[in-house]
Order: structure tokens, then C-alpha cells, then sequence
């Protein structure tokens, strides 16, 4: 059974009287196995947003259908095992960090001291700890997403959908973060999380879906994406512009072809770009 | 009711798990929604009531007790209901649209709530909002009614101990008796328990209204209009009694007025427990039709 499974999942906007609608997502086919880390990723205004808040039952699609644990998403008992963070996440500013995740942990169902010793553990994982008694109008962007994904984890959910968990943190905030993704996935979890910095995630996640425009143009593992097997990166220091030239003579004369000159490290993220580049729709189709 | 408890997280199978309508999630929303009204600092509103409450018991000295205590229930009445209105008014329309534009709704929705109780938890903090602001206000009253006895009986009192003759120390005897009998009057804690009822109504309206549009200037505006279509449409429907459309048409419109009884306390009429009680049930369902209302559009909105 797949923790997520969306089968042509399409989200068409209204835009108001008369202005049509938006084709947000279109024809999505999105398989998350159980266990797994998925990046979702994509240019701004891609899609990745609405198939988070689709999934979750917060907006309604068009078309299609969307099943977490095998339940269909507009059902109240999908989200039982699930954990949402929103993008910029905002709580109720006027309680406390401790007081947040009670509201939260109560609204799953949770009470007493197993509520309060879950609140102390969580509080301690994100690292808010030294907060948990100050409100979160005081809070820095750093701190409400850490608060978010304390909110996220309380009830112990199966599955994680984050929306940009990275976003706006500084570099140690988002190497924590993705520590904690990285546990998480030892203990058995299933995390969906949406990006548009893929450098930021690509060593977290097992395979990755690049969106545009509402559809998916890639996806796969991520070791494979890496690795295409037919180029071969030689890495070279000192070369002479003559010497150069006798190399890409060589190259041509075995039989080669000489795709680029390129930076080895930035393979995935030139793939990505590349995708981009070749999906030649244009911006904000309607209908 | 299935509480999803994490015992039966982990022990049931994910296709016979159900979710059904739970009272405590609906008191967690409904409660944190007073706090937030309470820390947010609305009660600073009955800081003004309470100055209004002092004025009304400190002034017209010169008139007689009974005008002076008729003068205080009428004064205090009025500004209960006014003051009540605006903070069931205010204090509802500002809900959804505040939860939709912070996107907290979002943090809510995505655990196993179901969007009714998200609503019903929402009207009742808003509800016990009014309830404690009218607590409040009810107990700053008999304050000031206490205050406004204690001067006139111990006013008739020191005239009772300046004079010598018998009928003038009978007749204030039997003044302080009248002042003590105006003073604690059953008919207060009816009309007040009116008033939490229309509010509750008028809440529940409002909450209606939210649903529709997100814009709180627009949502309080029509909120005020319809409490004034409700203090009308007593009056209209006498009018068009005999017109069948106008008459359809006005039983829509709640009779607010109906809710009123400060004109009969100021004027010593009694209340009969009957009538309060059938104005309350009026206004329960009213209330509880609107709330149905609000949870259909609520239901299929986009949020
Ligand atoms: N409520 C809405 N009404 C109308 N259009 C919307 C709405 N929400 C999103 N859209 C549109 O749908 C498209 C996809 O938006 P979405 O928020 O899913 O993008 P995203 O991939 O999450 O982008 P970002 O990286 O900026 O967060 C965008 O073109 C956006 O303008
Ligand atoms: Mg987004």
C-alpha cells in the first residue's frame, strides 16, 4: 500500500466572475511509497502547494482522486496519521509554544501527562526548549517553522507532508531540519516535502517529482538522476587552451560527443534547470 | 463518538478507523477561541462599560429613589445590550475571515477535524465570550444598584433619626422596604438572560454572514442591519399582516424586539417566567437553524 497515491489529480482555480479558472494541477499521478522520503519540486507557482493542501482535503479537486493510506482524502479519517506543515507556517500568536502544541495535541485526541511528557520531548527535538513559556508573537520565522514542526509531530503521525521546511531557516536551522527528516525516516516515517531549492534536499530525499506548470516533467531516484550512466565528467586542473582543443579532438575521433563543460556537483540541479528549460508552455494557461 | 485516542491509532486498521463528532474537540477550539478573544484584550471594552455603569448610578441625586433606581435599570440595561451587541457582533464577524487571511485554519483542518466542529467550536467560544462579558457587566450593574441603596437607605435613615414623629418614621420604613424590594428585582436576571439569548442569536447570524464573505467591514455592516431589521420587523409585520408574500418574507427576519423587556422592568410590569421561556426557546431555534445554515456553506467553501 502506497502512503500516498493521487490518480489524474487536477485542481482548476476559480478566479472570480467571469475570469475563468486556473489550471493549478493537471493530471497528476503521484505514487509515495511507505517509508520513503519525496521531494516535490518545482518553480514558484508550480503546483506544489496545491497538491499538498489537495491531499490533505483542504481545497477541493476537479478531477481525479487522491488516497492517503488507501483513504480517500476527502474523509476525516485520512488525516489521522498525518502531519501537515504549512508554508510560512502561522500559529495562533497569542499562546505559547507549549500552549500550541496542547492545542494541536488535543485536537488529535491526546490529553493528560502523556500530552504534557509529548509537549517536553518535542519541544526539546526542534530545540525551542528555552521558549516554550514565551508567545509566538515574539517568535523569529526560524522559530515558528521549528514550532510547526513540532505541531506536525505530535501525534506521532505516520506520515509528514512539509511544505518548503527549509524555507527562510538559516543554514544550521535547515541542516537541522533535514537531520530530523533523515531521522524521521529511520523510524519507519513517510515524508512528502515540497522545495524549489533542490540543492537543500536532494541529499535527504530517495527520489524526487519536478513540477511545472501543474505537471510533473520528472521524476525518479535520486542516486539514478545523478548518475547517467552514458556521460562521464573528467575533472582537469592546468590544462593549456591548446592542450583543450587536442582533448575534444580525441573525444570526437573515439567516437564521443561532447555534451558540456560543466561543473561535476551541480549535475542534479543543471537537470533540473534543463527540464525546466525544455517544458516550452506557457506561463498561466486558462481555460 | 469515536475519540481517536492513540491506542486505537496504532491497534485499528486504517479502514475501520471513523472519525465521528467530538465534544472536546469542539470545547479545544471553542476555548482556545475565548483566549484568544481574552488576551487579544477584548474585555478592555467593559472598562468603558464600567464607567458608564458609575456615571449613571452618580448623577440625578435630586430625583426621587424610585426614579433614581428606574433611571439606573434603564440606563444599565441598555448599555448592557449595546455593549453585549457589539462584542457578539464584532467578536464573531472577525473569525473565519481572521482564521482564513492567517491561514490557521490550514493548521486545524489538516488534523482529524471535521469542519462542523471547526464552526461549532468557533460560535461557542464566541458564545461564552458573550456570556462572561454579560457576567461581567450584570455584576458591575448590581454594584451599582447596591452602591445606589445603600446611599438612599441610609439616607432615609438619618431622616428617621431626626424626626420624632411616628407616621413620617412608619412611611420610611416602608420607603427603605420599597427601595430594598426595586433593588432586587427577579425581573433583572430575566431581561438579562433575554439579552444573552438574542446575543447568541445575533452571534450565530454574524457567523452566518462570515461565511459567505471574508471582509469584516462588510460582514458587521450587514450584522448591524439585520439587528435593526429584527427591532423592525415586529412593527412590519402588524403593517402587511394581511399580505401573504411580505408576511413569508418577514418570518425570515428574526424578531429581535421580542427579546426586549426593559421598557416593562422600567415600567414595573411583571414578567412571567412562561414568556421568557418561550422567547429563549424562539431564540434557540433560530440559533440553532442559523448555525445549520452557516455549517451548509461552510462545508462546500474553498477555503
Ligand atoms: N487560492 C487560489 N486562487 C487562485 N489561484 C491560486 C490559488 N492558490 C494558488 N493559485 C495558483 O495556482 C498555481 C499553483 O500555486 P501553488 O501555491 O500550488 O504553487 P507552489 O508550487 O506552491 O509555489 P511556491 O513555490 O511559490 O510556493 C499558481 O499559479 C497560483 O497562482
Ligand atoms: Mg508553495
Amino acid at each position: 500500500m502506497d502512503a500516498i497515491r493521487t490518480e489524474n489529480l487536477t485542481k482548476k482555480y476559480a478566479l472570480g466572475w467571469r475570469r475563468g479558472r486556473l489550471l493549478a494541477l493537471d493530471k497528476l499521478n503521484l505514487h509515495v511509497h511507505e517509508g520513503e522520503v519525496y521531494g516535490l519540486l518545482g518553480p514558484n507557482g508550480s503546483g506544489k502547494s496545491t497538491t499538498l493542501k489537495l491531499i490533505l482535503g483542504l481545497i477541493s479537486m476537479t478531477s481525479g482522486e487522491a488516497r492517503v493510506f488507501d483513504v480517500p482524502c476527502e474523509k476525516v479519517q485520512s488525516r489521522l496519521h498525518v502531519g501537515f506543515l504549512p508554508e510560512n507556517p502561522y500559529f495562533y500568536k497569542y499562546l505559547t509554544g507549549a500552549e500550541t502544541l496542547e492545542f494541536y495535541g488535543r485536537l488529535c485526541g491526546m490529553k493528560g501527562t502523556h500530552l504534557n511528557k509529548r509537549i517536553d520531548e518535542l519541544l526539546a527535538l526542534v530545540g525551542l526548549a528555552h521558549a516554550r513559556d514565551r508567545r509566538l508573537a515574539g517568535y523569529s520565522k526560524g522559530m515558528l517553522q521549528r514550532i510547526g514542526l513540532a505541531q506536525a509531530l505530535i501525534h506521532d503521525p505516520k506520515l509528514l507532508l512539509l511544505d518548503e521546511p527549509t524555507a527562510g531557516v538559516d543554514p544550521i536551522g535547515s541542516k537541522d531540519i533535514r537531520d530530523l527528516i533523515l531521522r524521521l525516516k529511520e523510524t519507519g516515517k513517510t515524508v512528502l516535502l515540497s522545495s524549489h531549492l533542490l540543492a537543500q534536499v536532494q541529499d535527504v530525499c530517495d527520489r524526487i517529482g519536478v513540477l511545472n506548470l501543474g505537471k510533473m516533467i520528472l521524476e525518479g531516484r535520486v542516486d539514478q538522476l545523478i548518475s547517467d550512466q552514458r556521460r562521464v565528467s573528467i575533472t582537469v586542473q592546468g590544462l593549456p587552451e591548446t592542450a583543450r582543443e587536442k582533448v575534444m579532438e580525441t573525444v570526437r575521433a573515439a567516437g564521443g560527443e561532447l555534451v558540456s563543460i560543466e561543473h561535476p556537483q551541480t549535475t542534479l540541479e543543471a537537470l533540473f534547470l534543463e527540464a525546466l528549460n525544455k517544458d516550452k508552455r506557457g506561463a498561466g494557461e486558462h481555460d | 463518538m469515536t475519540e481517536p485516542t492513540q491506542k486505537n491509532i496504532a491497534a485499528a486498521k486504517p479502514k475501520k478507523e471513523w472519525v465521528g463528532f467530538s465534544v472536546r474537540r469542539v470545547a479545544t477550539i471553542g476555548e482556545n477561541t475565548f483566549t484568544e478573544a481574552v488576551r487579544q484584550k477584548v474585555y478592555n471594552i467593559l472598562i468603558v462599560f464600567a464607567l458608564v455603569v458609575i456615571a449613571s448610578a452618580s448623577f440625578f441625586s435630586e430625583f426621587t429613589f424610585s426614579e433614581q433606581l428606574k433611571f439606573i435599570k434603564d440606563f444599565c440595561l441598555g448599555a448592557l445590550s449595546v455593549f453585549g451587541t457589539l462584542i457578539a457582533i464584532v467578536g464573531t464577524a472577525q473569525l473565519l475571515p481572521n482564521e482564513v487571511e492567517n491561514r490557521t485554519i490550514y493548521t486545524i483542518l489538516a488534523k482529524p477535524v471535521r469542519r462542523f466542529e471547526f464552526l461549532l467550536g468557533k460560535y461557542m467560544g464566541s458564545v461564552l465570550l458573550i456570556f462572561v462579558s454579560l457576567v461581567m457587566m450584570s455584576i458591575m450593574f448590581s454594584a451599582a444598584l447596591a452602591f445606589k441603596e445603600h446611599r438612599l437607605v441610609s439616607d432615609a435613615s438619618r431622616t428617621m433619626g431626626n424626626t420624632s414623629r411616628v407616621e413620617e418614621k412608619q412611611e420610611l420604613q416602608q420607603q427603605i422596604q420599597q427601595i430594598r424590594s426595586e433593588v432586587l428585582d427577579p425581573n433583572l436576571v430575566k431581561a438579562v438572560l433575554l439579552i444573552f439569548a438574542k446575543l447568541a442569536l445575533l452571534a450565530a447570524i454574524t457567523l452566518l454572514i462570515s461565511t459567505v464573505s471574508t471582509s469584516m467591514i462588510f460582514n458587521v455592516t450587514v450584522a448591524f442591519m439585520v439587528l435593526i431589521m429584527g427591532h423592525l420587523v415586529g412593527t412590519a409585520r402588524e403593517m402587511w399582516s394581511s399580505n401573504t408574500w411580505a408576511k413569508w418574507l418577514l418570518a425570515l427576519i428574526p424578531d429581535l424586539g421580542s427579546f426586549n423587556v426593559a421598557d416593562n422592568i422600567v415600567l414595573g410590569n411583571a414578567i412571567p417566567w412562561m414568556h421568557v421561556g418561550a422567547v429563549v426557546l424562539y431564540g434557540l431555534v433560530y440559533t440553532a437553524c442559523t448555525v445549520a445554515a452557516a455549517h451548509f456553506v461552510f462545508s462546500d467553501r474553498e477555503i
